[in-house]
């Protein structure tokens, strides 16, 4: 049986909104039959996660946190994995999608060097836009929504078995339709404004390893 | 001061004027720390102090510029 684990910190602004939009993809997850490793809030620690790697083997990882170019972080910011990591190998034939910052710049690069089959992630500052009027709710919120979608359909192409180019392609289409969107649109004024922070998110969005990988 | 330098002031200058346009209550999230969003004047003081946020900021909003005179968005 496939195996996924997510890692869901919860402990500032910007990660609620990451743990409120993979809160679908547990659940897609789950209703299709693979085993689903949800490591969220206190659970996403570096102790939990690479225990539950070594001992349930995921294909595929899903991080949402911060990062920066050599580091993926979970509960508080503590560091998951770095370059220096000695338990980087740890990573070996998985398929990785990092919602981080800046974290396949050389985390990746580092990471498929270790043996990791994959490693999906951006290049640069994962951008988050918000709507002043949602008061910081990640549900109310009509901005973050064009943010997190493509990042959606990323993973979920991915937990429905197809390739990392596909995923990242399908992605890559909705960012450019919300950044046409954003950058055309006169439902609401503000709008014009999120679209370069959409497209630093499209230009940042690489793969690194195997392009054809899938659970 | 050279030619290069000239030239990255000007994209500074430009970036700050298009940022000085944004609504006041726009707000994004950009590796800044501790999860904070940043507000239109936070993002105007990292690009003046050239901070790490700061070029990434003058990278997005040159990057977009470029791809929009290119015609992407469409």
């Amino acid at each position: 049986m496939k195996c996924i684990l997510f890692s869901r910190p919860k402990h500032d602004d910007t990660m609620e909104y990451l743990y409120h939009y993979s809160k679908e993809l547990i659940k897609l997850s789950e209703s299709i039959g693979i085993t689903t490793i949800n490591l969220e809030k206190e659970a996403a620690n570096k102790k939990f996660v690479v225990e539950r790697i070594i001992s349930q083997n995921p294909d595929l990882i899903i991080f949402n946190g911060h990062g920066s170019s050599r580091t993926i972080s979970g509960h508080k910011d503590e560091i998951l994995f770095s370059c220096d990591d000695k338990n980087l190998d740890i990573l070996k034939g998985k398929i990785i999608y990092s919602l981080t910052c800046s974290s396949a710049s050389k985390l990746g690069i580092e990471s498929v060097n270790r043996g990791a089959l994959v490693f999906i992630g951006y290049k640069y500052d994962f951008a988050v836009g918000r709507d002043p009027d949602s008061e910081a709710s990640p549900r109310r919120d009509k901005i973050a929504k064009f943010f997190f979608e493509p990042s959606n359909i990323l993973s979920s192409f991915l937990i429905h078995g197809k390739t990392a180019k596909i995923a990242v392609n399908k992605a890559k289409e909705k960012m450019m339709e919300n950044i046409s969107y954003l950058s055309m649109t006169r439902d609401f004024p503000d709008a014009i404004h999120y679209a370069p922070y959409l497209y630093g998110n499209y230009a940042g969005l690489i793969i690194r390893g195997h392009e054809e990988a899938s659970i | 001061m050279t030619e290069e330098n000239e030239f990255k002031k000007i994209e500074k200058e430009i970036v700050i004027e298009r940022l000085r346009q944004t609504p006041p209550t726009f707000k994004i999230s950009l590796g800044s720390e501790e999860g904070k969003f940043l507000s239109r004047d936070d993002l105007i003081k990292e690009v003046k102090s050239e901070s790490r946020i700061g070029e990434e900021i003058i990278n997005i909003q040159l990057g977009y510029l470029r791809a929009f005179k290119k015609g992407l968005f469409s």
